[in-house]
Protein backbone atom coordinates (compact mmCIF):
# COMPACT_ATOMS: atom_id res chain seq x y z
CA UNK A 1 0.00 0.00 0.00
CA UNK A 2 1.21 3.48 -0.86
CA UNK A 3 2.35 5.37 2.27
CA UNK A 4 -0.10 8.24 1.74
CA UNK A 5 -2.97 5.77 1.39
CA UNK A 6 -1.82 3.92 4.51
CA UNK A 7 -1.62 7.17 6.45
CA UNK A 8 -5.08 8.19 5.29
CA UNK A 9 -6.49 4.77 6.21
CA UNK A 10 -4.82 4.95 9.61
CA UNK A 11 -6.27 8.36 10.43
CA UNK A 12 -9.73 7.44 9.15
CA UNK A 13 -10.04 4.02 10.77
CA UNK A 14 -7.58 3.63 13.62
CA UNK A 15 -7.07 7.12 15.04
CA UNK A 16 -10.70 7.52 16.25
CA UNK A 17 -10.32 4.23 18.18
CA UNK A 18 -7.16 5.16 20.06
CA UNK A 19 -9.07 6.09 23.23
CA UNK A 20 -10.75 2.65 23.23
CA UNK A 21 -7.36 0.95 22.77
CA UNK A 22 -5.85 3.02 25.57
CA UNK A 23 -8.79 2.34 27.89
CA UNK A 24 -8.51 -1.42 27.36
CA UNK A 25 -4.73 -1.25 27.89
CA UNK A 26 -5.30 0.76 31.06
CA UNK A 27 -7.82 -1.73 32.47
CA UNK A 28 -5.58 -4.61 31.48
CA UNK A 29 -2.33 -3.35 32.96
CA UNK A 30 -3.61 -1.20 35.82
CA UNK A 31 -0.88 1.33 35.09
CA UNK A 32 -1.34 4.42 32.96
CA UNK A 33 2.34 4.54 32.00
CA UNK A 34 2.43 0.90 30.93
CA UNK A 35 -0.90 1.36 29.15
CA UNK A 36 0.44 4.32 27.15
CA UNK A 37 3.44 2.24 26.02
CA UNK A 38 1.29 -0.78 25.18
CA UNK A 39 -1.22 1.33 23.23
CA UNK A 40 1.62 3.12 21.42
CA UNK A 41 3.18 -0.15 20.28
CA UNK A 42 -0.25 -1.46 19.25
CA UNK A 43 -1.05 1.63 17.17
CA UNK A 44 2.37 1.62 15.51
CA UNK A 45 1.82 -2.02 14.52
CA UNK A 46 -1.67 -1.13 13.26
CA UNK A 47 -0.15 1.61 11.12
CA UNK A 48 2.33 -0.83 9.58
CA UNK A 49 -0.37 -3.47 9.03
CA UNK A 50 -3.18 -1.20 7.88
CA UNK A 51 -3.02 -2.79 4.41
CA UNK A 52 -4.07 -6.14 5.93
CA UNK A 53 -7.25 -4.76 7.49
CA UNK A 54 -10.29 -6.16 5.67
CA UNK A 55 -12.85 -3.48 4.91
CA UNK A 56 -16.27 -4.20 6.34
CA UNK A 57 -14.86 -5.98 9.41
CA UNK A 58 -14.75 -4.53 12.91
CA UNK A 59 -11.73 -2.27 13.26
CA UNK A 60 -11.94 -2.36 17.06
CA UNK A 61 -11.74 -6.17 17.11
CA UNK A 62 -8.78 -5.96 14.72
CA UNK A 63 -7.02 -3.48 17.00
CA UNK A 64 -7.76 -5.51 20.12
CA UNK A 65 -6.26 -8.60 18.47
CA UNK A 66 -3.07 -6.60 17.79
CA UNK A 67 -3.15 -5.30 21.37
CA UNK A 68 -3.50 -8.86 22.61
CA UNK A 69 -0.47 -10.11 20.65
CA UNK A 70 1.59 -7.10 21.68
CA UNK A 71 0.73 -7.74 25.33
CA UNK A 72 1.73 -11.42 25.01
CA UNK A 73 5.06 -10.43 23.44
CA UNK A 74 5.74 -7.94 26.21
CA UNK A 75 4.89 -10.43 28.97
CA UNK A 76 7.08 -13.09 27.34
CA UNK A 77 9.92 -10.61 27.06
CA UNK A 78 9.94 -10.18 30.84
CA UNK A 79 9.48 -13.91 31.44
CA UNK A 80 5.89 -13.85 32.66
CA UNK A 81 3.45 -16.61 31.75
CA UNK A 82 0.82 -15.77 29.19
CA UNK A 83 -1.31 -18.88 29.33
CA UNK A 84 -3.99 -19.53 31.88
CA UNK A 85 -3.09 -22.33 34.28
CA UNK A 86 -5.38 -25.30 34.85
CA UNK A 87 -5.83 -24.32 38.48
CA UNK A 88 -7.29 -21.02 37.32
CA UNK A 89 -10.22 -22.71 35.65
CA UNK A 90 -10.38 -26.21 37.10
CA UNK A 91 -13.07 -25.51 39.65
CA UNK A 92 -15.46 -23.75 37.32
CA UNK A 93 -18.24 -23.26 36.68
CA UNK A 94 -20.77 -24.45 39.24
CA UNK A 95 -18.49 -24.85 42.23
CA UNK A 96 -18.79 -22.25 44.96
CA UNK A 97 -16.21 -19.56 44.56
CA UNK A 98 -12.99 -19.93 46.51
CA UNK A 99 -13.20 -18.36 49.93
CA UNK A 100 -16.64 -17.01 49.10
CA UNK A 101 -18.76 -16.23 52.08
CA UNK A 102 -22.00 -17.95 51.14
CA UNK A 103 -23.83 -16.59 54.18
CA UNK A 104 -23.57 -13.04 52.86
CA UNK A 105 -26.71 -11.85 51.12
CA UNK A 106 -26.59 -9.98 47.83
CA UNK A 107 -30.27 -9.11 47.89
CA UNK A 108 -30.09 -6.34 45.32
CA UNK A 109 -26.88 -7.05 43.44
CA UNK A 110 -27.23 -4.18 40.95
CA UNK A 111 -27.73 -1.69 43.76
CA UNK A 112 -24.81 -3.10 45.75
CA UNK A 113 -22.47 -3.11 42.75
CA UNK A 114 -23.36 0.46 41.85
CA UNK A 115 -22.06 1.53 45.24
CA UNK A 116 -18.53 0.45 44.31
CA UNK A 117 -16.39 3.17 42.78
CA UNK A 118 -14.78 2.57 39.39
CA UNK A 119 -11.39 2.44 41.13
CA UNK A 120 -12.57 -0.38 43.41
CA UNK A 121 -13.94 -2.37 40.46
CA UNK A 122 -10.75 -1.81 38.46
CA UNK A 123 -8.67 -2.92 41.42
CA UNK A 124 -10.70 -6.14 41.63
CA UNK A 125 -10.24 -6.73 37.88
CA UNK A 126 -6.49 -6.42 38.32
CA UNK A 127 -6.53 -9.34 40.72
CA UNK A 128 -8.04 -11.71 38.15
CA UNK A 129 -5.84 -14.05 36.09
CA UNK A 130 -4.75 -12.45 32.80
CA UNK A 131 -6.92 -14.60 30.50
CA UNK A 132 -10.05 -14.17 32.58
CA UNK A 133 -9.38 -10.43 32.79
CA UNK A 134 -9.08 -10.28 28.99
CA UNK A 135 -12.35 -12.15 28.57
CA UNK A 136 -14.33 -9.91 30.93
CA UNK A 137 -12.83 -6.76 29.41
CA UNK A 138 -13.82 -7.79 25.89
CA UNK A 139 -17.23 -9.25 26.67
CA UNK A 140 -18.55 -7.14 29.54
CA UNK A 141 -16.65 -3.87 29.29
CA UNK A 142 -16.35 -3.59 25.50
CA UNK A 143 -19.66 -5.38 24.85
CA UNK A 144 -18.26 -7.83 22.30
CA UNK A 145 -20.18 -10.97 21.41
CA UNK A 146 -18.77 -14.29 22.65
CA UNK A 147 -17.86 -15.36 19.11
CA UNK A 148 -16.07 -12.10 18.42
CA UNK A 149 -14.15 -12.31 21.71
CA UNK A 150 -13.24 -15.92 20.92
CA UNK A 151 -11.75 -14.73 17.64
CA UNK A 152 -9.71 -11.97 19.29
CA UNK A 153 -8.42 -14.31 21.98
CA UNK A 154 -8.03 -17.27 19.59
CA UNK A 155 -9.88 -19.71 21.83
CA UNK A 156 -13.01 -21.87 21.34
CA UNK A 157 -16.42 -20.31 22.00
CA UNK A 158 -17.04 -22.63 24.97
CA UNK A 159 -13.88 -21.35 26.64
CA UNK A 160 -15.19 -17.79 26.50
CA UNK A 161 -18.50 -18.85 28.04
CA UNK A 162 -16.85 -20.68 30.92
CA UNK A 163 -14.35 -17.87 31.50
CA UNK A 164 -17.14 -15.30 31.68
CA UNK A 165 -18.96 -17.40 34.26
CA UNK A 166 -15.80 -18.09 36.21
CA UNK A 167 -14.71 -14.46 35.96
CA UNK A 168 -17.98 -13.17 37.41
CA UNK A 169 -17.69 -15.59 40.28
CA UNK A 170 -14.07 -14.57 40.97
CA UNK A 171 -14.90 -10.89 40.73
CA UNK A 172 -17.73 -11.32 43.23
CA UNK A 173 -15.23 -12.91 45.63
CA UNK A 174 -12.76 -10.05 45.18
CA UNK A 175 -15.48 -7.47 45.83
CA UNK A 176 -17.16 -9.27 48.70
CA UNK A 177 -14.71 -8.29 51.49
CA UNK A 178 -15.02 -4.64 50.46
CA UNK A 179 -18.81 -4.91 50.35
CA UNK A 180 -18.85 -6.42 53.86
CA UNK A 181 -16.36 -3.90 55.24
CA UNK A 182 -18.33 -0.98 53.85
CA UNK A 183 -21.61 -2.54 54.89
CA UNK A 184 -22.96 -2.67 51.33
CA UNK A 185 -24.24 -6.19 52.15
CA UNK A 186 -25.60 -7.93 55.24
CA UNK A 187 -23.80 -10.85 56.86
CA UNK B 1 -43.24 -17.68 52.53
CA UNK B 2 -41.22 -17.99 49.35
CA UNK B 3 -37.59 -18.98 49.38
CA UNK B 4 -35.02 -17.33 47.15
CA UNK B 5 -33.97 -19.57 44.29
CA UNK B 6 -30.11 -19.76 44.43
CA UNK B 7 -29.89 -20.27 40.66
CA UNK B 8 -32.01 -17.17 40.04
CA UNK B 9 -29.90 -15.17 42.52
CA UNK B 10 -26.77 -16.30 40.76
CA UNK B 11 -28.18 -15.17 37.40
CA UNK B 12 -29.12 -11.79 38.88
CA UNK B 13 -25.64 -11.40 40.28
CA UNK B 14 -24.11 -12.43 36.96
CA UNK B 15 -26.15 -9.79 35.14
CA UNK B 16 -25.39 -7.19 37.78
CA UNK B 17 -21.64 -7.81 37.48
CA UNK B 18 -21.83 -7.64 33.69
CA UNK B 19 -23.79 -4.38 33.98
CA UNK B 20 -21.32 -2.86 36.43
CA UNK B 21 -18.39 -3.78 34.19
CA UNK B 22 -20.17 -2.30 31.16
CA UNK B 23 -20.17 1.08 32.91
CA UNK B 24 -16.37 1.11 32.69
CA UNK B 25 -16.84 1.64 28.94
CA UNK B 26 -17.58 5.30 29.65
CA UNK B 27 -14.40 5.70 31.70
CA UNK B 28 -12.68 8.81 30.35
CA UNK B 29 -9.11 8.40 29.12
CA UNK B 30 -6.44 11.01 28.53
CA UNK B 31 -4.79 10.34 25.18
CA UNK B 32 -2.45 13.34 25.33
CA UNK B 33 0.66 11.33 26.34
CA UNK B 34 -0.14 8.64 23.78
CA UNK B 35 -0.61 11.28 21.07
CA UNK B 36 2.74 12.75 22.03
CA UNK B 37 4.42 9.33 21.89
CA UNK B 38 2.99 8.69 18.43
CA UNK B 39 3.90 12.09 17.05
CA UNK B 40 7.00 11.78 14.94
CA UNK B 41 6.57 8.04 14.49
CA UNK B 42 3.54 8.29 12.23
CA UNK B 43 3.33 10.73 9.31
CA UNK B 44 1.09 13.77 9.76
CA UNK B 45 -2.51 13.47 8.60
CA UNK B 46 -2.53 14.07 4.83
CA UNK B 47 -4.04 17.38 3.77
CA UNK B 48 -5.86 18.25 0.58
CA UNK B 49 -3.34 18.76 -2.16
CA UNK B 50 -3.63 21.78 -4.39
CA UNK B 51 -0.94 20.67 -6.82
CA UNK B 52 -3.46 19.42 -9.35
CA UNK B 53 -5.36 22.74 -9.38
CA UNK B 54 -4.58 25.29 -12.08
CA UNK B 55 -2.30 28.05 -10.77
CA UNK B 56 -4.89 30.90 -10.94
CA UNK B 57 -7.27 28.82 -8.75
CA UNK B 58 -4.48 28.14 -6.27
CA UNK B 59 -3.83 31.88 -6.01
CA UNK B 60 -7.55 32.65 -5.54
CA UNK B 61 -7.93 29.89 -2.93
CA UNK B 62 -4.86 31.14 -1.05
CA UNK B 63 -6.27 34.69 -1.06
CA UNK B 64 -9.62 33.47 0.28
CA UNK B 65 -7.88 31.50 3.07
CA UNK B 66 -5.79 34.56 3.97
CA UNK B 67 -8.86 36.81 4.02
CA UNK B 68 -10.85 34.36 6.17
CA UNK B 69 -7.88 34.11 8.54
CA UNK B 70 -7.61 37.90 8.86
CA UNK B 71 -11.36 38.32 9.45
CA UNK B 72 -11.29 35.47 12.00
CA UNK B 73 -8.34 37.01 13.84
CA UNK B 74 -10.10 40.38 13.88
CA UNK B 75 -13.33 38.84 15.23
CA UNK B 76 -11.43 36.93 17.88
CA UNK B 77 -9.58 39.96 19.17
CA UNK B 78 -12.67 42.15 18.92
CA UNK B 79 -15.02 39.72 20.68
CA UNK B 80 -14.63 40.90 24.24
CA UNK B 81 -18.35 40.63 25.08
CA UNK B 82 -20.20 37.60 26.38
CA UNK B 83 -20.59 34.62 24.05
CA UNK B 84 -23.27 31.98 23.69
CA UNK B 85 -22.45 28.33 24.33
CA UNK B 86 -25.13 26.57 22.31
CA UNK B 87 -26.83 23.42 23.50
CA UNK B 88 -25.27 21.49 20.62
CA UNK B 89 -21.77 22.74 21.52
CA UNK B 90 -22.21 21.81 25.17
CA UNK B 91 -23.68 18.39 24.31
CA UNK B 92 -20.64 17.79 22.10
CA UNK B 93 -18.28 18.75 24.94
CA UNK B 94 -20.07 16.26 27.22
CA UNK B 95 -20.01 13.48 24.60
CA UNK B 96 -16.30 14.09 23.87
CA UNK B 97 -15.33 14.00 27.54
CA UNK B 98 -17.34 10.83 28.21
CA UNK B 99 -15.99 9.07 25.11
CA UNK B 100 -12.43 10.14 25.88
CA UNK B 101 -12.14 12.01 22.58
CA UNK B 102 -10.51 15.02 24.21
CA UNK B 103 -7.61 15.05 26.66
CA UNK B 104 -8.80 15.09 30.25
CA UNK B 105 -7.05 14.81 33.59
CA UNK B 106 -8.11 11.97 35.88
CA UNK B 107 -9.04 13.36 39.28
CA UNK B 108 -10.95 12.11 42.27
CA UNK B 109 -11.86 15.38 43.96
CA UNK B 110 -12.80 18.94 43.09
CA UNK B 111 -9.77 20.22 45.03
CA UNK B 112 -7.46 18.10 42.88
CA UNK B 113 -9.28 19.20 39.72
CA UNK B 114 -8.90 22.88 40.63
CA UNK B 115 -5.23 22.40 41.41
CA UNK B 116 -4.58 20.72 38.04
CA UNK B 117 -6.65 23.25 36.09
CA UNK B 118 -4.90 26.16 37.81
CA UNK B 119 -1.50 24.67 36.93
CA UNK B 120 -2.55 24.27 33.32
CA UNK B 121 -4.54 27.49 32.81
CA UNK B 122 -3.68 30.12 35.44
CA UNK B 123 -6.53 32.57 35.97
CA UNK B 124 -9.15 30.20 34.59
CA UNK B 125 -12.48 29.87 36.45
CA UNK B 126 -12.33 27.41 39.33
CA UNK B 127 -14.81 24.62 39.95
CA UNK B 128 -17.29 24.76 42.83
CA UNK B 129 -17.72 22.05 45.45
CA UNK B 130 -20.50 19.53 44.82
CA UNK B 131 -21.09 17.34 47.87
CA UNK B 132 -21.96 13.66 47.38
CA UNK B 133 -20.69 13.55 43.82
CA UNK B 134 -18.20 11.10 42.45
CA UNK B 135 -15.56 13.16 40.61
CA UNK B 136 -13.94 11.46 37.61
CA UNK B 137 -12.02 13.82 35.35
CA UNK B 138 -11.60 17.46 34.43
CA UNK B 139 -10.47 19.60 31.53
CA UNK B 140 -10.40 23.19 30.31
CA UNK B 141 -12.37 24.08 27.18
CA UNK B 142 -12.92 27.30 25.29
CA UNK B 143 -16.13 28.59 23.78
CA UNK B 144 -15.01 31.15 21.23
CA UNK B 145 -12.22 32.73 23.29
CA UNK B 146 -13.82 32.29 26.71
CA UNK B 147 -12.44 29.72 29.12
CA UNK B 148 -14.68 27.15 30.70
CA UNK B 149 -13.66 24.63 33.40
CA UNK B 150 -15.37 21.25 33.01
CA UNK B 151 -15.57 18.34 35.40
CA UNK B 152 -17.02 14.91 34.73
CA UNK B 153 -19.06 13.57 37.63
CA UNK B 154 -21.05 10.40 38.13
CA UNK B 155 -24.48 10.56 39.65
CA UNK B 156 -25.99 7.14 40.29
CA UNK B 157 -23.61 5.76 37.68
CA UNK B 158 -24.66 8.27 35.01
CA UNK B 159 -21.99 10.65 33.68
CA UNK B 160 -22.75 14.34 34.21
CA UNK B 161 -20.59 17.20 32.96
CA UNK B 162 -20.52 20.35 35.05
CA UNK B 163 -19.05 23.39 33.30
CA UNK B 164 -18.24 26.71 34.91
CA UNK B 165 -17.24 30.05 33.37
CA UNK B 166 -17.31 33.67 34.44
CA UNK B 167 -20.88 34.93 34.09
CA UNK B 168 -19.60 38.09 32.36
CA UNK B 169 -18.17 35.91 29.58
CA UNK B 170 -21.26 33.88 28.77
CA UNK B 171 -24.79 34.51 27.55
CA UNK B 172 -27.69 32.34 28.62
CA UNK B 173 -29.60 30.83 25.68
CA UNK B 174 -33.14 31.87 24.77
CA UNK B 175 -34.75 28.58 25.83
CA UNK B 176 -37.55 27.83 28.34
CA UNK B 177 -36.89 28.86 31.92
CA UNK B 178 -37.75 26.94 35.08
CA UNK B 179 -37.52 28.45 38.54
CA UNK B 180 -36.50 26.38 41.54
CA UNK B 181 -36.15 27.89 45.03
CA UNK B 182 -35.74 31.36 43.58
CA UNK B 183 -33.11 30.37 41.01
CA UNK B 184 -33.93 30.49 37.29
CA UNK B 185 -32.62 27.72 35.09
CA UNK B 186 -32.55 27.68 31.28
CA UNK B 187 -33.60 24.15 30.43
CA UNK B 188 -33.16 22.34 27.13
CA UNK B 189 -32.74 18.88 25.70
CA UNK B 190 -30.22 18.00 22.98
CA UNK B 191 -29.49 14.55 21.53
CA UNK B 192 -31.22 12.80 24.43
CA UNK B 193 -29.29 14.81 27.01
CA UNK B 194 -30.86 17.22 29.46
CA UNK B 195 -29.09 20.50 30.05
CA UNK B 196 -29.62 23.20 32.65
CA UNK B 197 -27.80 26.53 32.67
CA UNK B 198 -27.90 29.25 35.29
CA UNK B 199 -25.87 32.06 36.84
CA UNK B 200 -24.85 32.11 40.47
CA UNK B 201 -22.26 34.08 42.44
CA UNK B 202 -20.95 35.71 39.27
CA UNK B 203 -20.46 32.33 37.57
CA UNK B 204 -22.15 30.73 34.60
CA UNK B 205 -23.03 27.13 35.38
CA UNK B 206 -24.08 24.33 33.03
CA UNK B 207 -24.96 20.72 33.92
CA UNK B 208 -25.52 18.06 31.25
CA UNK B 209 -26.44 14.40 31.52
CA UNK B 210 -28.79 11.69 30.32
CA UNK B 211 -31.24 12.20 33.18
CA UNK B 212 -34.27 14.37 33.93
CA UNK B 213 -33.59 18.12 34.08
CA UNK B 214 -35.05 18.10 37.62
CA UNK B 215 -32.21 15.86 38.79
CA UNK B 216 -29.67 18.22 37.24
CA UNK B 217 -31.33 21.13 39.05
CA UNK B 218 -31.11 19.10 42.29
CA UNK B 219 -27.37 18.80 41.68
CA UNK B 220 -27.05 22.49 40.78
CA UNK B 221 -28.64 23.38 44.11
CA UNK B 222 -25.87 21.50 45.92
CA UNK B 223 -23.14 23.49 44.19
CA UNK B 224 -21.13 25.59 46.66
CA UNK B 225 -19.03 28.45 45.32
Amino acid sequence: MHEEQATKGFYNLVWPQRAAVLRLARLLTGSSHEADDLAQETLLKAFKKIGTFREGTDVKAWLFAILRNTRIDRLRAVGLKTEISLSDIAAEPAAPSEGGNQSVEWDHPQEVLNRFSDAQVIDAIQKLPEEIRWTLLLVDVEGMGHAEAAEVLQVPLGTIKSRVHRGHSMLRDRLLPVAVERRFVRE
Amino acid sequence: MTEANPQENSLDLDEAIAGRLARLRSLPVDTSRLDQLLRGQIPERPHHRWTSWPRPFQAIAASVVLLVGLVGAFLLTASSGPVLASGIQMAQVHADIVAGRIPVMQVDSIAKANQMLADKSPGAPSLPQIPQSHVMACCMKSVHDKKMACVLLKDGGIPVTLSVANAADMKLPAVPTMTRNGTSYRVQSVNGLSMVMTERSGKWLCLIGAMPAERLMDMAELVQF
